[in-house]
């Protein structure tokens, strides 16, 4: 068959572009400076390059938020969505386009308040998607109203007095969902382990949950300010079955060996602590995946002509 | 006390005066100062209110609801997509027959995500059995917050307060702020007529049968009607005190006149400016400004537009496939006139998502209305780019 009268797509053509950062420059970020965010997309732009994803199969979907204009500044794909939905959008595109690799990006306000029915499910669904909880701990975009993940006694301007409540934590809610596949930890202030981290939950198969520790230098600046400082207070979990980052071992003495594939030991390791844990808690590739036990069944391009010509021979005159 | 505040600050300032018990609330811009001063307040002791910080608009309506039907005072406020995702409590609150007021801040609906001014959030809750209040200066936003629980509390209706995002919500005028103690004569604690009460057990939200459904609307529709002659008592009551009222409908200079514009919110005080100088000209144009959009003041509008022969509604919001929603209501309010005594209606779409509508683009609209031999339709859009 010539390649002009293809009735079938038969996948990517052969394919020698060679994609470097400039070519995953979107608009000009416009996020205030020293964000968190800034960091995140760095780290995420080098995944791109490393990786060499392509910009027509690559989808960023977001909700609303400071973080959420994540997919403006990817040059592929996005989707700038609606506050909360981020993910149900995201298992949209991905169920109707499985070739696709799909991104999430989320505020806490997203995932943790308004859209945190989603998030459970999506935990459950397990499907093949990343999200990046990029959680600053505080409302920024309606500018310093508390979120579920703001500490106990930080005060805002919808909590003038402190937070009531201790925050949210994600990753023991995350540990704490049936199905739940992958499940990080990493900080917009360590770039190594944002890289390495964001890299496995790409390269895992299943739904990717990565908590983003953020910095917001306009609201939360203090919350982060003595771990920035003191390498000692962030323990990071490290094993050969999980993440190593072989560069951080000099400035990073805290290393606790955990194997990602203890589940138990991952809820106790996600129980609050006087330290920061950054690493992988838990993953398990052998969980089922709702895209595919959904998806329609594989089929060569033979396959597809065959079963094309058979159901227009019922109609042969 | 006289203040320079900005409208979103004059809402917190009714709410505070009058005396809400609980205040639900979740941010979006352009709302969000609005519940931000009341946590303040409430914080500071000032405001004797449990205010719940709740993880969504649907939350925030929920918990209205709730607090309600103890017998609570309760307010929340919200804009655009926020009140969209409120819809369904929205219903709840209306055939619930409970007194809740909301400000919303009108804010354009995405997608094409505009935080700017536009009608069409709180029009597209038209039919859930929610009073609508449009308001054109700071004063009026605090004048009409204080009398919303008067008037909720009085037909067993929740009212929606609402105010332009921007022109109003964030912009300085000075306002008069009552004393708490006249605010108090006139708005005395709620006496819930109907309340969850362990001594007189009801409870809300049966199933309702075919048989007697219907009723339960038809009494919110008896509600409804009788919610416009209430108005006109609690504004008369409040005028007594404070000195100022609005009104359903307001007519501005349409003796005589022949052509008349309809307006609500902001526009109207630049149309107001607009009509002054076609008057100063000679020429015969008035201005009806429209306040309450549910229930719909039919009477009050055949009143005020008796004898004019052209009317040039200016709509900040639309319906897709029909066009402005206030032309659209006026048409059908008018309909029933005899033919020799009903205004051909013009319908103007304009100033969607915050653009401005200057008063070049008003006489542009006069200029076009008064056209010999134009017939009459109800989406004629205005300034849109080839």
């Amino acid at each position: 068959m010539s390649a002009g009268c293809s009735l079938l797509w038969t996948g990517a053509e052969e394919d020698d572009r060679v994609f470097d950062l400039h070519d995953w420059e979107g608009a000009e970020p416009r996020w205030c400076p020293g964000c968190g965010d800034l960091s995140v997309l760095t780290a995420m732009q080098r995944l791109a390059v490393a990786e060499q994803f392509v910009p027509e199969t690559t989808v960023f979907v977001s909700g609303i938020g400071c973080s959420s204009r994540f997919p403006h500044y990817m040059k592929a794909y996005g989707f700038h969505g609606i506050h909360g939905r981020a993910l149900p959008v995201a298992t949209g595109v991905k169920l109707s386009r499985p070739e696709l690799t799909v991104f999430v990006a989320m505020g806490d306000g997203d995932c943790t308040s308004i859209g945190a029915a989603h998030w459970l499910h999506m935990i459950r669904y397990n499907i093949d998607v990343t999200a990046l909880l990029m959680d600053n701990n505080i409302y920024g975009l309606t500018k310093k109203q508390s979120s579920p993940t703001t500490p106990q006694g930080f005060a805002s301007n919808t909590a003038p007095r402190g937070s009531w409540l201790p925050a949210l934590d994600p990753i023991q809610a995350t540990l704490g969902v049936t199905n739940a596949s992958f499940v990080a930890q990493t900080a917009e202030w360590v770039p190594a382990h944002l890289y390495a981290t964001l890299r496995a939950a790409y390269h895992h198969k299943g739904f990717s949950f990565v908590r983003i520790l953020q910095r917001c230098p306009q609201y939360t600046d203090s919350i982060y300010k003595e771990a920035v400082r003191k390498p000692s207070i962030v323990e990071l979990l490290v094993h050969e079955n999980g993440l190593t980052v072989p560069e951080l071992d000099r400035l990073y003495t805290n290393q606790r060996r955990h194997d990602p594939r203890d589940l138990d030991e991952a809820r106790r390791l996600a129980e609050a602590s006087d330290v920061i844990r950054l690493g992988i808690f838990f993953q398990d590739e052998s969980r089922p995946r709702y895209d595919l036990i959904r998806a329609l069944p594989q089929r060569t391009v033979e396959e597809k002509i065959r079963l094309m010509n058979e159901e227009l021979d019922r109609y042969a005159v | 006390m006289r203040k320079v505040i900005v409208g979103n600050h004059a809402v917190s300032w009714g709410v505070k005066l009058a005396r809400a018990e609980v205040i639900a609330a979740y941010p979006i811009t352009p709302q969000t100062q609005i519940v931000e001063e009341l946590s303040e307040m409430c914080a500071s002791g000032e405001l004797k209110a449990r205010f719940i910080k709740v993880e969504s608009e649907h939350s925030a309506m929920a918990a209205c609801v709730g607090a309600s039907a103890t017998g609570a005072r309760a307010f929340t406020a919200s804009s655009s997509q926020g009140l969209a995702l409120m819809h369904e409590m929205l219903h709840w609150a209306g055939s619930g027959r409970l007194p809740i007021v909301m400000a919303d801040v009108n804010r354009a609906l995405g997608p094409g995500w505009n935080i700017w001014t536009d009608q069409t959030d709180s029009l597209a809750q038209r039919d859930t059995g929610w009073i609508q209040l449009y308001c054109e200066t700071n004063q009026e936003v605090l004048d009409t917050t204080i009398m919303a629980f008067r008037l909720a509390e009085q037909v067993d209706l929740p009212v929606m307060v609402v105010l332009d995002a921007f022109f109003l919500s964030h912009t300085a005028e000075p306002v008069d702020i009552p004393d708490q103690e006249l605010v108090d004569r006139f708005l005395p604690p709620r006496r819930a007529r109907y309340k969850l009460d362990v001594d007189d057990p009801h409870s809300y939200g049966a199933l309702v049968r075919p048989d007697d459904y219907m009723e339960m609307r038809w009494h919110l529709q008896d509600a409804m009607h009788d919610a416009v002659a209430r108005f006109d008592g609690v504004e008369t009551e409040w005028a007594t005190l404070v000195g100022r009222s609005y009104g359903a409908v307001e007519s501005y200079r349409t003796e005589d006149a022949d052509i008349a514009l309809v307006t609500s919110g902001t526009i109207t005080s630049t149309a107001r400016h607009v009509i002054d100088q076609h008057r100063e000209n000679g020429e015969k144009i008035g201005l009806v400004k429209i306040k309450m959009f549910r229930p719909f003041p039919t009477d009050a509008l055949r009143l005020a537009l008796a004898g004019i022969d052209r009317v040039a509604v200016l709509d900040r919001n639309f319906s897709p496939g029909q066009g402005g929603i206030f032309a659209a209501e006026l048409r059908s309010a008018l309909y029933d006139l005899p033919a020799e005594d009903r205004p051909a209606i013009y319908g103007y779409v304009l100033g969607l998502g915050g653009r401005d509508v200057t008063p070049a683009v008003i006489d542009g609209i006069i200029d076009h209305v008064r056209m010999p031999g134009i017939p009459a339709r109800a989406d004629l859009w205005v300034g849109v780019k080839a």
